[in-house]
């Protein structure tokens, strides 16, 4: 049997695995379709249009979906995730992190770029990923004094799955664990989440 | 008083959990049994088997165990397990470096040197301090300390009911430690207050108004 959706995917980009992270968390099941980016275009599946990178979700051919903000929201609206992945109680809360892991995402992206894409020994200017985790790391400090463990509502939603993957896969880049101490109890839950998944060649450490 | 840092609020180390920090760039990790008597230790952040940071391990009961291999070093820090070779009885002499470890005024204080004189003069800093929060500052101990009232080789500063606490994790950075007295300031006022503080002092404005605060007890 046919998933319907088919993802586009391209194992070592940091989107791709914010939205393969996203969907085994949810319980969804989707069609793999390996686009090696490294690879020359002819060599890339037919599917993906000239200029368009993983991740690309398929929905029955018809719709396509290449930002990881709209795709958990797509998934989180199938009929057979469960509610609390956009819980509606919490739902403005809900989209307004996942606006903003979808931003801090593209930081992260950025400077893994520049940093793996250089044979020089230099970190990339890192500002805009730094500023991100710290707005994180004070949010999460201010949660649990309010006695809560995930970033907008009372149980892990799609609003903790784009900040996870920032922080986790920041590591790589020497940003030190011990400078974000709230963050890093929040991401040992995350790991513990039933349907988590790893990055390839990124230690389950965060 | 030098010999003993402040490593972490204590509520950053519960029961069951490890965490890395770095004192002077030397990296160590603290961890807590998942056992009764939830010992907290202060060892060097590296397994003898091949180096991985222990930091990145588990606690297993009264063990932590490290991520690469597996192998699990009991409280004594000595190893007592290696999962490839359960029935070997594993020397003594393959174990990790240990520091002292102390939990006063809720935050874990750590003697590299493994001093036992846990000094006297702090016995007078409220005994039920309650942890608030470990704030990284961006800047160099040296001014965080100033900024804070602490002499060089003071270990807190009080501020009525709030108490402070720096260590350099490395050259160039801080952690600022915060902890407050039962019928001081809520645990989330002050951690604001100490965001305010911490920009303050990484974006070179002046930090007294921000002090300020806490003795016009108007940090809300
Ligand atoms: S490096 Fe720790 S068990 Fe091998």
């Amino acid at each position: 049997m046919t998933s319907g959706l088919t993802l586009y995917d391209w194992t070592p980009d940091v989107r791709c695995y914010a939205v393969r992270l996203g969907l085994s968390l949810m319980g969804v099941a989707y069609d793999t379709q390996a686009a090696d980016m490294d690879l020359p275009t002819f060599q890339r599946p037919v599917g993906l249009r000239p200029g368009e990178r993983p991740p690309v979700l398929l929905v029955a051919g018809d719709v396509r979906m290449t930002r990881p903000g709209t795709i958990m929201q797509f998934a989180a609206r199938q009929p057979a995730v469960a509610r609390a992945w956009l819980d509606p109680a919490h739902e403005w809360a809900i989209l307004d992190w996942l606006d903003f892991g979808t931003m801090a995402l593209d930081a992260l992206a950025a400077a893994r770029d520049l940093a793996f894409g250089t044979t020089l020994p230099v970190l990339p200017p890192m500002g805009a990923l730094v500023a991100a985790l710290r707005r994180m790391e004070d949010h999460m400090s201010a949660r649990a004094m309010a006695g809560h463990e995930w970033f907008a509502a009372p149980a892990a939603s799609i609003a903790d799955v784009l900040p996870f993957v920032v922080f986790a896969l920041s590591a790589d880049l020497e940003v030190e664990r011990d400078t974000c101490p709230a963050l890093r109890r929040w991401a040992h839950r995350m790991r513990g989440l039933p349907g988590f998944v790893v990055m390839p060649g990124v230690p389950d450490y965060a | 008083m030098e010999r003993w840092q402040p490593v972490s609020v204590l509520s950053n180390i519960r029961r069951g959990e490890v965490a890395g920090v770095r004192i002077g760039g030397h990296e160590v990790v603290l961890w807590r049994e998942d056992a009764q008597a939830a010992t907290l230790h202060a060892w060097e952040d590296r397994c003898p088997h091949r180096g991985m940071r222990l930091s990145f391990g588990f606690v297993r009961d009264d063990a932590l165990g490290c991520l690469y291999h597996g192998w699990q070093f009991g409280g004594a820090a000595r190893c007592r397990l290696i999962p490839a070779h359960p029935r070997v009885r594993v020397p003594a002499s393959i174990h990790v470096r240990t520091y002292t470890v102390r939990e006063h005024a809720g935050l874990a204080w750590v003697s590299m040197e493994g001093a036992e004189d846990f000094p006297h003069q702090q016995a007078d800093w409220p005994e039920h301090a309650q942890p608030v929060r470990t704030v990284h500052v961006h800047a160099p101990v040296g001014q965080v300390r100033h900024a804070v009232g602490l002499a060089p080789d003071g270990g807190m500063a009080w501020h009525g009911p709030v108490g402070l606490a720096v260590h350099e994790p490395v050259a160039g950075q801080a952690m600022l430690h915060v902890v407050r007295a039962a019928d001081g300031p809520s645990a989330l006022t002050l951690s604001h207050w100490a965001e305010r503080l911490r920009d303050a002092v990484e974006g070179g404005a002046q930090t007294a108004p921000v002090m300020a605060e806490l003795a016009a007890g108007a940090t809300a």
